[in-house]
């Protein structure tokens, strides 16, 4: 794929800024009534501002404008009190004005920030602000949490889409589709403050999950919600200079923003290297072969001979309605994660992953209010409930598990009615159909055992089944104890409470607890 | 009594409203005229005949017409301005078939008043022009002089109601459509304040510009139309919130507590037809008989209105034009090979020279490397004529001057000259670029062509300059001079 060695990483540095447009979650468009709806037939949300027919007029969105006003609050950026819409011209058939309207040179929101999480491979050197090891975890990876400026935040629309599908069209032609002409759109340009693929993704991930925390976009990748352009140039290590960048465009999925940024990296590196230089420059990245390719050399750009839109009056936004919305703003991740630590006293690792999604976070705090055991509601999460998911390839709110049954099987655990093996055994059923665990586990005759005699009679008749293994043990080899356990487990069906079981033996064979 | 068709919009809903005439009389009368007279003088590029005898004839059967303002009252509207199911042409072959499918909120308001739409008038090319002889669509001629210019752009709604073939009119004025139109055909024209009338439904030439406004037979006529016509339009984001203005009440005939300006900058003798001066002076007098005081003011900007007006004018226009590209309506070039070619020539064929023109003027003004030394520095200028105007204001009522330079030119006289056709709208364009209400209304002949009188007023004080042209109108006659009949 590449001559340049493997170790590249160690002479050169990568310089990364992302321009992220992100659909905004309005029920009309940008500038016309028609609705903002996905996969309808072609051209069946449009209105005539949409179609740019002779004499109309462009109204703006007025819950945009709130949209906008949230993020740029989410983001600690400036929400500017005077704004502007420019028309950005070119031509082309799914852009129906001849002109996209959008902001230039006043955009609505600038200079924000939000924080990062990237997950440390024990090799990286990368320098943050602060790096944080987990103790009470062997599996928490090592993170460094680092902030990533944000340049600006504006308003504009989308175009429509050409279809060439030859079977749709016919023969050579092509049509248009204008559906998606002029949904409200926010493009987020971030300082080139990222370093790595890695750190690309994680900023990617930070911003899907603020936009959705506080409604303002669903970002769904799939359905074009949400496509991320990546600026991307190299400068030896050490440099503070940027180098000459290109911009990669059309990122439609995390996996390929990483390629693609690598793919590009080692691209320049490579250049530059063999004595060559990188030229300004539009990149596509073609995901089959892995590799970037020049589309357009910056001097071929278009002139899009900007200028204020004379149809749409400045945006003035009155600071007592930024502070109202302010009021108004959820908690966000970052906040969510902070009181989650504090007040349940969860690991930073378990809250950060359950505050990666507003969901996931508000399931947990209605699992751990049930059942008063926070703790262990953040583990079924963290682990049983999101690997479920991940199997099963579904979102939280497709299944049929709330957190009152959670709640309820965390409390049968806790009060020792079912054991964890038991109860990890109910939990893909209560996923997938519901139901009560308490009548579940009576049902199915899990429910532990916690008499003594009935545990001894298992105990004896695992060391009567094994004489030789309890003579190990009562010689003071502690080995084979869990092999013994095992055996009272299975003879229990599992309903047997292990620490019971496990002391009954000892003081069978020991004549200790200990 | 004068024929029915000859009647001022007030004059006519006063008997329709009395019953001593119905719509379908109205209506019919100026139907006929303009079969009479229309191959002859072009001003419309259709004639919604059928439609409007039917409409008429509801409103005569219904008895809804004397409650309605406007009611029976018959209109032309300038075929830039949409008409739902109608064709809106903009008079340019590329859009020489498109129909609109909803209609202008000025046309939905003059509905709901009760006027009657009579059709289609002709325009330049997409409102760029002075004489309309950019129409690609037809000649319109002068109504006092058949081989003259009616004006331009709104030439066709200006010789319709000039001719008698409409009792008012809707034009549009972006540099002095409405105003010079009305000057050279000897009938009132009014552009109102920039965003008193809505501009949906207006196809757009320069956005910061364009404004909808009335002809009229009489300065009454264009009071109560705008009476009807402005007010907010949600439609509009540049539309203002001000109420319609009650203008009519206020025609008292008195001018007696007003101050006039006479901007210095615009009463030179250079560049302009003596005998428009003449009239002009003589029009002073009279106002001045009537009390009205004068003072000379100053508009030291003037030098340079023309030149800041084409350079904002053809900007907006580079980009407002950008949507006729033979995609998705209008005209679209046959046999293209790819889509370059279908932009080029779909754009080649359907638009005009003087079309051409201002789209290349303006995206050369907007070009990377240009936009600061010109849009950038006409957006500078601009202000500074605005404040030009407000300084003047703060010494007077409302400025008089006169609407052209000229009389109407003969047909072809400047057709290969555009830069004399750009320096002809010298003493409209600075009303456009302010945003202010300026009215045009006859003050006599020059060689037997009318000579108007321009009335310019504060933003959102059409009032007064309505009042001080009807308290002209009262005191004088040559309103009531009808052009000859055709040869």
């Amino acid at each position: 794929m590449s001559h340049a060695t493997g170790d590249w990483q160690d002479r050169w540095e990568m310089v990364i800024g992302l321009e992220v447009h992100t659909h905004l979650k309005t029920e009309s468009k940008l500038f016309s009534p028609a609705p903002v709806l996905y996969g309808l037939e072609p051209n069946h949300a449009v209105h005539p501002i949409d179609l740019a027919l002779p004499g109309v007029l462009p109204v703006l969105n007025e819950r945009v404008v709130e949209l906008a006003i949230r993020l740029g609050l989410a983001i600690h950026a400036t929400v500017q009190p005077h704004s502007v819409f420019a028309r950005k011209n070119y031509f082309y058939p799914d852009l129906p004005k001849g002109y996209q309207i959008s902001q230039y040179e006043e955009p609505i929101v600038s200079e924000g920030w939000l924080e990062i999480e990237v997950e440390l491979p024990s090799s990286d050197e990368g320098g943050g602000k602060k790096k944080k090891k987990k103790k009470d975890k062997g599996e928490a990876p090592q993170t460094l949490r680092k902030r990533i400026g944000i340049t600006r935040a504006h308003i504009e629309e989308d175009a429509g889409k050409s279809i060439h599908d030859t079977q749709i069209a016919g023969g050579d032609d092509s049509c248009i589709d204008l559906n998606r002409a002029g949904v409200p759109l926010l493009e987020i340009v971030s300082e080139p403050d990222l370093r790595s693929p890695r750190e690309a993704a994680a900023y990617l991930r930070a911003l899907r999950s603020i936009l959705r925390y506080i409604g303002v976009s669903d970002a769904d990748m799939e359905k074009g919600q949400f496509r991320c352009d990546a600026n991307v140039s190299i400068r030896p290590r050490g440099s503070n200079e940027l180098g000459t960048r290109t911009e990669i465009k059309n990122l439609n999925s995390f996996a390929h923003v990483e390629e693609a940024i690598e793919a590009e990296a080692i691209r320049q590196v490579e250049l530059v290297e063999d004595g060559g230089e990188v030229v300004q420059a539009t990149m596509g990245y073609d995901p089959e072969r892995r590799r970037t390719s020049v589309q357009r050399l910056k001097e071929n750009a278009d002139d899009y001979r900007y200028f204020p839109d004379p149809d749409l009056i400045p945006l003035r936004i009155d600071p007592a309605r930024i502070e109202a919305i302010r009021a108004e703003l959820p908690e966000l991740p970052d906040e969510k994660r902070a009181r989650f630590e504090a007040e349940y006293g969860l690991s930073s690792y378990d809250a950060g992953v359950l505050t990666a999604s507003r969901r996931l976070a508000d399931f947990f705090e209605e699992t751990s209010r049930a059942c008063d055991a926070p703790k262990a509601a953040a583990n079924w999460i963290t682990r049983d409930l999101l690997r479920e998911l991940k199997e099963r390839e579904v979102e939280l709110e497709e299944i049929a598990l709330t957190p009152e049954m959670l709640a309820g099987l965390i409390r049968l655990v806790e009060s020792g009615r079912l054991t964890a093996r038991n109860a990890a055994q109910l939990f893909p059923d209560l996923v997938a159909g519901g139901g009560d665990p308490e009548a579940m586990m009576v049902e199915r005759g899990l429910e532990a055992v916690s008499d003594s005699s009935t545990i001894d009679a298992f105990v004896e008749e695992a060391i009567a089944a094994h004489p030789d293994v309890a003579q190990q043990i009562r010689d003071g080899d502690d080995k084979p104890l869990n092999f013994l356990m095992g055996q009272v487990m299975k003879a229990s069906q599992g309903k047997a409470e292990p620490g019971q079981v496990r002391k009954a033996l000892q003081e069978r064979l020991r004549g200790s607890g200990a | 009594m004068s024929a029915l068709h000859a009647l001022g919009v007030t004059e006519l809903r006063a008997r329709l409203a009395a019953g001593e005439v119905s719509p379908v009389q109205a209506v019919g009368a100026t139907l006929d005229a303009i079969a009479a007279r229309d191959a002859e003088v072009g001003a419309y590029l259709e004639v919604f005949a059928d439609e409007a005898a039917a409409r008429a004839r509801a409103l005569t059967d219904s008895g809804a017409c004397k409650a309605l303002p406007l009611g029976g009252v018959p209109i032309a509207i300038k075929d830039n301005i949409c008409v739902a199911g109608r064709r809106t042409t903009c008079a340019s072959r590329i859009l020489r078939d498109y129909v609109s499918p909803y209609t202008a909120t000025a046309v939905e308001r003059l509905e709901a008043a009760g006027a009657i739409i009579l059709g289609k008038t002709n325009l330049d090319e997409f409102a760029m022009g002075s004489s309309t002889e950019n129409s690609a669509l037809g000649t319109t001629r002068n109504p006092w002089d058949r081989a003259r210019a009616p004006g331009g752009s709104s030439g066709g709604s200006a010789a319709a109601v000039a001719a008698e073939m409409a009792a008012a009119a809707l034009g549009s004025d972006t540099g002095g459509s409405i105003r010079q139109p009305a000057s050279f055909c000897g009938v009132v024209g009014l552009k109102p304040t920039y965003g008193r009338v809505s501009r949906w439904g207006l196809v757009a030439f320069a956005s910061s510009l364009d404004q909808i406004g009335p002809f009229g037979r009489r300065v009454v006529d264009c009071a109560q139309a705008l009476e009807l016509i402005a007010g907010y339009d949600e439609r509009d984001s540049t539309s203002l919130p001000e109420p319609a203005p009650s203008l009519c009440e206020h025609l008292d005939g008195e001018v007696s507590e007003l101050v006039i300006g006479l901007p210095r900058e615009y009463f030179v003798e250079e560049g302009v037809d003596p005998g428009v001066l003449v009239r002009v002076h003589e029009a002073i007098a009279v106002l001045e008989k009537a009390g009205a005081r004068f003072v000379e003011v100053s508009l030291p900007h003037t030098a340079h209105t023309i030149a800041t007006y084409y350079l904002i004018a053809t900007a907006e226009a580079s980009s407002n034009l950008a949507r006729f590209d033979g995609v998705r309506y209008g005209r679209r070039a046959e046999r293209v090979e790819d889509l370059q070619e279908l932009y080029e020539r779909s754009r080649s064929e359907g638009f005009g020279p003087e079309v051409k023109r201002r789209i290349l003027l303006g995206t050369f003004v907007l070009s990377a490397g240009y936009y600061d030394a010109y849009y950038g520095k006409a957006q500078k200028v601009r202000t500074l004529i605005r404040r030009d105007f407000e300084q003047a204001f703060e010494r007077c009522d409302l400025i008089l001057t006169p609407t052209s330079p000229e009389t109407a030119f003969t047909l072809g006289a400047k057709s290969d000259d555009p830069l004399s056709m750009y320096l002809s709208d010298v003493y409209t364009v600075s009303a456009n670029l302010a945003g202010l209400p300026g009215l045009s209304l006859p003050c006599g002949f020059s060689d037997g062509m009318p000579v108007g009188l321009q009335l310019l007023g504060r933003p959102l004080d059409e009032a007064t300059i309505l009042r001080v042209g009807d308290a002209f109108e009262r005191r004088t006659a040559h309103h009531l001079v009808q052009p000859p009949e055709a040869p």
